[in-house]
């Protein structure tokens, strides 16, 4: 396999070889990533696991709360990220006449995409939690979720309206509507699919968040369905994240593995829809 | 692409166009939420910046006497930062320089998929796997008394990077046009040297601006690093010691934060690093979405 | 393709509707309940409280949402109002105190516990039972750096601090050191809970740490101290019910003035017979009866 006719043969060669090592190595942490997750995961994951609530501290018992928990936060997110990213979108695509102020906007979105998580988490503490007094809430983590979502979701929608074929808007203008009327009629049905596939896709980033809401909306035990705004709820990256630390006990990391696998095949669930409403855009087309 | 024909259709009556109004808002509101969450942290760290002898770049972090050295966690973050990228660069490109080359477009819509799907894993997780494994190994192989230190950080940190840099540079390197391979091969030169002489000069933008993301992205991760750090506020000695325990300040706030009591200066100090972390990490992705928009120059 | 796309339908379709709706209910599920006790702070006195709360909700009905943190943090967000009662394992310094002035604390003392200097069992069971204070004082300040300075296997001391807000790190530093706020230039590793230090320690072959007397086990053993009068003083049940154990500490609640009358009724609960039942199981010891 080796025999170098020249010099520039035996560059190829190692060339080629490094690739391949490179693709198989690739190969092999995703292996582990995906199969630790999977086959550990695997053995804790049950009905009863995921139905009942936990106990001792996360040591026995199941992640229940945490999965209402998680799941109530994101969705209340998208709900509140929802209109304020189609709004954003729609001005940057139908409204806006200045470039200058799209490149505000652009950068603005950039510039929220870039803040790290942890930073969110303490703009939440600062703004929210002490400032504005609310306390440990719910309401506030989904709140700085959907701050989180912003760019993805508006990102995604600008980008399927930019898409709409200019024939569609000729039309339209040449039939006598209004600006309005052309948005509420034209853009927004044919960029529904790339709106909601945003917003799938930052459900799938926002469900497995710690740092932003460990500070500001979330408690370890004793929490069942929150009665009000401003409770706390457990989260399943929270509960993981306690989890972790008492890794030298088995039952603990067994209880980690399973949340770990519910948390990952939840997002999956949420990235594989939008995959999937993508590939459907895409061979759907434009007529 | 703005749509032009939009432009000129008819704007909307003298009346209240309550779905304009609302986009303005919309629009403006997303503007004011970057400029606001700035300004808290901004002002938030002014304690810190101007209460006097505090030390703020020095190497001690004791918050009882005042001293806010921030020096060690930021060597941390950086030196962290290093061994990601040496783990995911070289990796990362000569992976994606293979799937770029593969000829079927459905092997390439599999690998995209599978990417994105790993890129989805939730950092948590990854620590997770640090503390149930990397930091087991890592302690193992180099015989150490506990695998909490930089080095395992730097590698979970490489892992985690790995399917971003990789997604991008793979799009960077397709995006150079088939014909471009198909001439030099027609030229009779190696893939090597097709990539070194053709694809790589065109490509190298897109490239730049994926390892830049994938740098910020680096940066700004808290729970993997968290875990298997060893959260110990020094300088490692001697400096360059990828052995020793350490602390970033992703992981210093992560566990600080909730321990400092609001309004105070250590308070003040802790932002005032998230502040720093902020500042370079936009600079990053607004360069790096810099170079992954520009045009390639045609040869 | 026509302008009236199905795609609008969705928005206005029964489903989509419906499961607004839903969730609309599920979130204005916010009206009055009784009033929850949040009690947040020290990991030490965590699973005492935590037990307590689990068999108190099920006496009451009363809500108890439990939080870790550290002794800090406990305090910290007692004094700034988001949690009702704070946990510490250590009492409430006077810089705490001075930060706010204005409020009267209330501390009960709910557990007995101490805090032990726990090495890895390899070095336990290879000969090294017991240290002074001194000597111990000398490998976190980096002074030793081997075990066979203390008779034990030559393998350098692996020492593990906690993070400097933790109760039960003051408490030893105070011990230790003379200083709850030491610095120690010593240390090798950090780490936050108790949970955390004991994987730590299980996980080396050569440590030493902190952990609170509950955690002891075999594979993390507890040093014996040796006084200046030459007595070896044990980490026992007895020698921490009579105190003569140096590091003995109680285990606090910490509650403000103006606190709600549920956060009395765990409180009360937690110094009663059942209460103190759950202190006894989480490996501490009854402050009553």
């Amino acid at each position: 396999m080796f025999k170098a006719r020249n010099r520039r043969h035996f560059s190829e060669q190692c060339f080629a070889l490094a690739a391949r090592l490179s693709l198989i190595i690739c190969a092999g942490i995703l292996l582990f990533l995906l199969g630790s997750i999977f086959i550990q995961g695997i053995s804790a994951l049950s009905l009863e696991f995921l139905f009942t609530p936990s106990s001792s501290f996360g040591k026995s018992g199941g992640i229940f709360y945490q999965l209402f928990g998680s799941l109530l936060m994101v969705l209340v997110a998208a709900l509140l990220v929802l209109p304020l990213a189609l709004g954003t979108a729609l001005f940057r695509n139908s409204y806006n006449n200045n470039t200058g102020l799209a490149h505000v906007m652009d950068q603005s979105l950039y510039a929220l995409n870039a803040i790290p998580s942890v930073t969110y988490g303490i703009f939440g503490l600062i703004f929210f939690v002490n400032l504005l007094n609310t306390g440990i809430s719910w309401f506030v983590g989904s709140i700085i979720l959907a701050i989180m979502m912003l760019p993805t979701v508006t990102l995604s929608s600008y980008q399927a309206m930019a898409a709409i074929p200019k024939i569609y808007h000729e039309n339209a203008a040449a039939l006598g509507l209004t600006r309005t009327q052309i948005v509420r009629r034209v853009t927004l049905p044919q960029s529904f699919h790339g709106v909601v596939t945003g917003l799938l896709i930052g459900l799938s980033r926002a469900i497995g968040e710690t740092a932003p809401i460990m500070f500001i909306a979330t408690a370890f035990s004793g929490v069942t369905v929150p009665q009000s705004l401003v409770e706390p709820v457990s989260t399943l990256p929270t509960h993981i994240l306690e989890l972790a630390q008492q890794s030298t006990d088995p039952q603990a990391l067994q209880n980690a593995w399973g949340a770990s696998l519910t948390l990952v095949l939840l997002a999956a669930t949420f990235s594989g829809l939008a995959l999937f409403l993508r590939s459907r855009l895409n061979s759907e087309g434009h007529q | 692409m703005n749509t032009v024909s939009l432009l000129n259709a008819k704007p909307a009556p003298r009346r209240r166009d309550a779905t304009k109004a609302y986009c303005q808002a919309s629009a403006v509101l997303s503007i004011v939420i970057v400029s606001v969450i700035l300004l808290t942290l901004l002002i938030q760290s002014l304690p810190v910046l101007l209460s006097g002898d505090n030390g703020l770049f020095g190497a001690r972090w004791n918050p009882d006497e005042g001293k806010f050295g921030i020096i060690a966690p930021l060597f941390g973050s950086v030196f962290v930062m290093l061994i990601a990228t040496i783990i995911a660069f070289p990796i990362g490109l000569l992976t994606a320089i293979y799937i770029s080359e593969t000829r079927s477009s459905k092997l390439r819509r599999v690998i995209k998929s599978i990417l994105e799907l790993l890129a989805g894993i939730p950092s948590i997780v990854y620590g997770l796997i640090g503390v149930a494994y990397l930091n087991v190994w890592v302690a193992d192989l180099f015989d150490l008394q506990s695998g909490r230190i930089i080095l395992t950080a730097g590698i979970l940190l490489g892992i985690m990077i790995l399917p971003t840099f990789l997604t991008l540079t793979e799009d960077a390197l397709s995006a150079v046009p088939q014909r471009y391979r198909e001439n030099a091969k027609s030229l009779g030169m190696y893939r090597h040297e097709v990539f070194k002489g053709i694809i790589f000069p065109q490509a190298k933008v897109g490239i730049a601006g994926a390892g830049l993301l994938a740098l910020g992205r680096a940066l700004g991760e808290t729970m993997a690093v968290m875990l298997v750090i060893g959260s110990l506020d020094r300088l490692p000695s001697p400096l360059f010691n990828p052995l020793s325990s350490g602390q970033t300040i992703t992981s210093k706030l992560g566990r600080e934060v909730g321990e400092s009591a609001f309004g105070s200066v250590h308070f003040s100090a802790l932002v005032f690093m998230s502040f720093i972390l902020v500042s370079i990490t936009i600079a990053l992705t607004i360069l790096s979405h810099y170079f992954l928009t520009r045009k390639q120059a045609d040869v | 393709m026509s302008l009236l796309n199905p795609e609008l339908g969705l928005i206005r379709s029964s489903m989509f509707q419906k499961s607004i709706l839903g969730l609309s209910a599920l979130i204005l599920a916010a009206c009055s309940a009784p009033e929850a006790v949040n009690v947040s702070g020290s990991s030490t006195v965590l699973p005492a409280v935590s037990l307590a709360a689990d068999a108190f909700v099920k006496e009451t009905g009363i809500s108890v949402v439990v939080n870790a943190g550290g002794s800090g943090s406990g305090f910290n967000q007692l004094a700034e109002g988001q949690t009702d009662i704070g946990m510490m394992s250590r009492d409430i310094t006077a810089s705490e105190l001075e930060k706010f002035k204005t409020i009267n604390f209330t501390r009960t003392a709910i557990g007995r516990d101490a805090v032990v200097p726990t090495i890895s069992s390899e070095i336990y069971e290879a000969g090294v039972k017991a240290l002074t204070l001194s000597q111990i004082a000398d490998i976190y300040s980096g002074r030793v750096d081997n075990w066979a300075e203390f008779g034990g296997p030559d393998r350098a001391i692996f020492a593990v601090d906690k993070e400097a807000s933790r109760g039960t790190r003051q408490i030893f530093m105070g011990v230790v050191m003379g200083n709850p706020k030491a610095e120690t230039p010593g240390t090798d590793l950090v780490t936050g809970s108790n949970n955390e230090e004991q994987t730590a320690l299980t996980q080396s072959d050569s440590g030493i740490g902190m952990l609170s007397f509950a955690w002891l086990n075999e594979d993390v053993r507890g040093l014996s101290i040796i006084l200046d009068d030459g007595r070896v003083i044990a980490p026992s049940l007895e020698n921490i019910r009579n105190g003569s154990f140096p590091f003995v500490r109680d285990l606090l609640v910490i509650t403000r003035s103006d606190m709600k009358p549920t956060a009395q009724q765990f409180i009360d609960y937690l110094l009663g017979p059942e209460g103190q039942d759950a202190v006894e199981q989480s490996g501490y010891i009854k402050v009553s009866e």
